[in-house]
This record gives structure tokens, sequence and C-alpha cells, in this order.
């Protein structure tokens, strides 16, 4: 065998050790997290668990209000983000002149390497007393709050993907939309929503995921609440917060099992959003193409 | 004979930053006739024609100096006036590139796109205007059965014919085309160059070409830029 194929070969095997790895760890976490809960799917307890209130004293050991405030927080803060995102790519790729437009993208390159326990403290000292101030109503910790701030800390990278995707588009198809008298609102509309749609969408997942793991942010501001939120003003604890804050306090209970649980459902929903994602966009543009529609 | 102008430049003079690429360049061109632009590659024909519809204005970090005058619908027109609406000209001044640039949809979408973008929203109206252009093309019995197909899997000169009907859907009063032939074989420039031949009936085409004997084969006049300037 030749050296050039000798390289290629073991290349190709260090690719397949690498690949194989990361498929090793990634399931290694779920059976971890499934056999250290195994007494709760062995006792029954499990549903009881997804469905209940959380009261320890009075013998609940139920995520449910949990789960509500993960879910509230992470689609407020995604509700908020999103046109937000989409509205400053299409600034820094379409409207601003270079200069600014240069400026702008490294701000927001900055932004996303600035720690969550930093936006944190802003929303203790800024944003919380100005939810309680201008609602008047309770602590100003609430879902409000962290999802301001958690759409504050999703955007930047929502942002970064879109422009990606914005500049992939080839520029002779720019140029084609331009010279039929396309304004900027159509070439929005027929060449670049369509045509960064796969990178709209990864932006879209990479930020709920993030959402879905945020911790600082919802320990910090949410509020903690164990209680059923009824309002975007009432305090709640998100499924990561709840992992978090066990794990300070606790470590043989029933509520310290609890943890498990809230580490299933939250590498469920990531991974299935992954994979709905990933299939998604193809299945799309696949059957938009025979359509002749895309 | 009076011959009548649709275009005039008037010293345009164009820069890329600090590099100058046209210098200070007057020239008219006829109505209805063919015209071409000649010259080596780098010498500036490309920009020239993409002052006529100001789409240079696409790329940052150039300036132009001097003045365009367009005459449409027998009006005159300062390309360069501040309250021009670029989208407007466009439509009237249509444009065909060098390489095929179809759109990512399909073939029919490819030539109702210009007709939205202008507000024609007529169904019944856009599928007349499609069978039309198409016939215009002479693409229409070649893609009748697959109007809904991926424009893209057209072979190149079927693209290039698409992309000529496409801008001829908003029936532009002139036609600027950057080296449309370059890119293609022998069989489809034979084919391209009939379908230009025919549409200067209906329009001014300006085009650019560093092919001589296309240009004397099609062109009714013809000028030469060397390295920014006119010969």
């Amino acid at each position: 065998m030749s050296g050039t194929l000798q390289v290629v070969f073991s290349g190709r095997r260090l690719l397949f050790l690498v690949t194989a790895g990361g498929v090793f760890v990634t399931l290694s976490i779920l059976v971890f997290m499934i056999v250290l809960g195994l007494p709760l799917f062995t006792s029954n307890s499990f549903s009881l668990i997804l469905t209940q209130d959380w009261a320890p004293d009075r013998g609940f050991f139920g995520i449910f209000p949990f789960i509500c405030g993960t879910l509230a927080i992470v689609t407020l803060s995604l509700l908020l983000a999103f046109p937000l995102s989409l509205g400053n790519a299409v600034l820094i790729h379409l409207l601003l002149p270079p200069v600014a437009a240069k400026f702008l993208h490294r701000v927001v390159k900055m932004m996303t390497g600035i720690p969550t326990v930093i936006y944190g403290f802003v929303g203790i000292f800024l944003l919380v007393p100005f939810v309680r101030e201008w609602f008047d109503s309770g602590s100003g910790m609430s879902i409000l709050s962290a999802a301001l701030l958690l759409a504050l800390l999703i955007s930047p990278t929502m942002i970064l993907v879109f422009v990606e995707s914005f500049a992939a588009i080839p520029k002779s198809q720019v140029r084609a939309v331009a010279a039929l008298g396309g304004n900027l609102r159509q070439k929005l509309i027929y060449l670049y929503l369509p045509g960064a749609q796969n990178g709209i969408l990864t932006g879209l997942l990479l930020a709920t995921g993030r959402a879905l793991g945020d911790t600082m942010i919802a320990l910090m501001v949410a509020g903690n609440a164990t209680a059923q939120p009824e309002s975007l003003l009432d305090p709640v604890r998100t499924l990561t917060a709840h992992i978090a804050l066990v794990m300070a306090a606790d470590f043989d209970s029933i509520e310290f099992k609890t943890i498990f649980a809230c580490g299933i459902i939250l590498y469920l929903w990531t991974a299935t959003l992954t994979l709905t994602l990933r299939f998604l966009p193809y299945g799309v543009l696949k059957s938009r193409l025979n359509r002749g529609l895309s | 004979m009076i011959v009548e102008k649709i275009v005039e430049i008037k010293n345009i003079s164009f820069f890329y930053g600090e590099r100058q690429v046209l210098s200070n360049i007057s020239i008219s061109f006829a109505k209805q006739t063919i015209s071409a632009i000649t010259g080596a590659s780098g010498s500036g024909k490309s920009t020239l024609l993409s002052t006529i519809n100001r789409l240079w204005e696409e790329v940052g970090g150039a300036r132009v100096e001097g003045r365009v005058k367009i005459w449409l619908e027998g009006q005159e027109i300062d390309v360069y006036e501040r309250q021009i609406s670029l989208p407007e000209l466009r439509r009237k001044v249509g444009m065909v590139f060098q390489i095929p640039n179809p759109l990512p949809m399909s073939i029919y979408k490819n030539l109702t796109l210009p007709l939205k973008m202008a507000g024609i929203k007529n169904r019944d109206l856009q599928r007349e205007k499609v069978e039309s252009v198409l016939k215009d093309a002479f693409l229409w019995s070649e893609v009748e059965p697959r109007l809904h197909e991926d424009a893209r899997n057209l072979s190149g000169g079927q693209q290039q014919r698409l992309c000529i009907a496409r801008a001829m859907i908003l029936e532009p009063e002139v036609l600027l085309l950057d080296e449309p032939t370059s890119s293609l074989d022998e069989g489809a420039v034979f084919e391209i160059e009939n379908l230009l031949l025919s549409l200067k009936e209906r329009c001014s085409l300006l085009m650019v070409s560093h092919d001589l004997a296309q240009v004397r084969r099609v062109a009714d006049s013809a000028v030469e830029l060397v390295a920014g300037s006119l010969q």
C-alpha cells in the first residue's frame, strides 16, 4: 500500500474513532441518567413526577410546574429573540454601510462570549427592578424578566448564523433579482428568506438548545418559585435551575432522584428538536423543489 | 436619416476605491439596434454597462462621476437623478449576465417573479405572459411539459434563453447583455444570436462582447474600450 493511501486510511480510521467516541459519550449520558433515575421508573412514580406539583413536605415530588416554567421562558424568549435577530441580520447584511455593518457584527460576536452570569447580574440590578416598577407587581423576578434576558443571550447566536446564511446566497442570484427591479423587501421575501431557510432553522435550533440549557439566568432572575405559574409576571423554577438547586443541597432522596427526570426530559427535548430540524429542512426543500415552489 | 437615441453616456468615470476603471467616457446608443461594446478582459466593458442600470451600486466601495440619460416611453430620464426609483428603472432596463443565473425555483416561478415584483398579480395574465415570452425565446416547446421543474436543471443554452425571457417579460425598452454567450457552446450561441436579432424590433440591445466575429454577425454598431477609455 502506498504512503498516500495509508495516510487516507489512517485519517479515516481516526475520524471514525472520533465520531464513534462522540456518539458513545452522548448515549452514555442518556444511559447514565436512566440508570441513576431507575428507582423512579421502577416505583411507577415517574408519571406522578411528571404530572404532580412540587410539595415535598406533603409528599409530592412533581416537576410539572418546572416543565411549565421552562417551556414558558423558552417559548417567550424565542418569540422575542427571533424577530429581533432576523431584523439585526438584515440590518447587518443588507442595510448598513460596510463599516457600520462590520462594527455591529463584531459587537454581536463579542456578545456571544459574555458569560451568562454577567447577563444575570445585569438582569438582577437593571431588568428586575424595571419589571417590578413598570408592572407594579411582585418582586420583578418572573417569567417575563427571565425571557427578556434569555432573548438577549440567545440573539447573538441566531444573528451570526442568520448573517452567515444570507452571505452564502450566491451573488449572481442577488444581482439577478436586483436587475429585475427587486427592492429590498422583495429581495428578502423572494431570495434571502427562502435561500437561507436552512440556516434560519439551524440558528433557531441552536438558540432553542441554548435557551433550554441555560441555568444561570433562570436561577438568578426567574424567581425559583415552585408553584404553578399563572401569568408572565409569576416567578418560576426551570428544570435546569431545579437540577442546580437540588444538587447543591441534597444527594440521596426522592427530591434528588427528580433531577434525573429533569435531565432525561431536557435530553429528550433537545434530541427531538435536533432530529426534527435535521430532517425537516431537507424534506421541505425536496418536496418544494419537486413542486417547483422553492 | 435621423437616428433616435435611447441611451446617452456623458463623461462617465468609474472608480473601485482608488482604482479608476472608466475614464471620461461619452457615447450614445441608437434606439432599436444592437450596439456592441468590445474590448479585452478588464477594459471596463461590464462596468460601463452597469452604469446604465446602476447595478454597480449593489457592490460596495465604488463611485461614479458623470451622467447617463435614457429615453423611456419618449421621456428623457437622468439615471443618476436623486428622485429616480431604481426598481422602476431596472424594470425598463433589463439585464442578462455572462453566466446564466436562473433563480433556485421552477422555470415558471423564474418568469413570474419579475411580474410579481412589478405588482402584476393576475394569474391569468402571468400565465399568458410566460407563454408569450417563452415562445419569443424559442423555448416554449422545450419546456412546456416541465414548467414547474427546477430551472437549474435546464442546459446552459436553455438557462440563458430563460434568463433573456425573464428579462423580457417586463417588456423593457433597453436590454443590457453582458457577454451573454461567452459560457455557452456553439449551438447555444447560434440560438441566442437568433433570439437577440429577433428582439431588436421590440427593444434596444446593448451588448458587451469580446467575440469580434459575433459582433460582426449581430451588431449594428460597435465601440471598443481599451483600458477604460473609448478607442
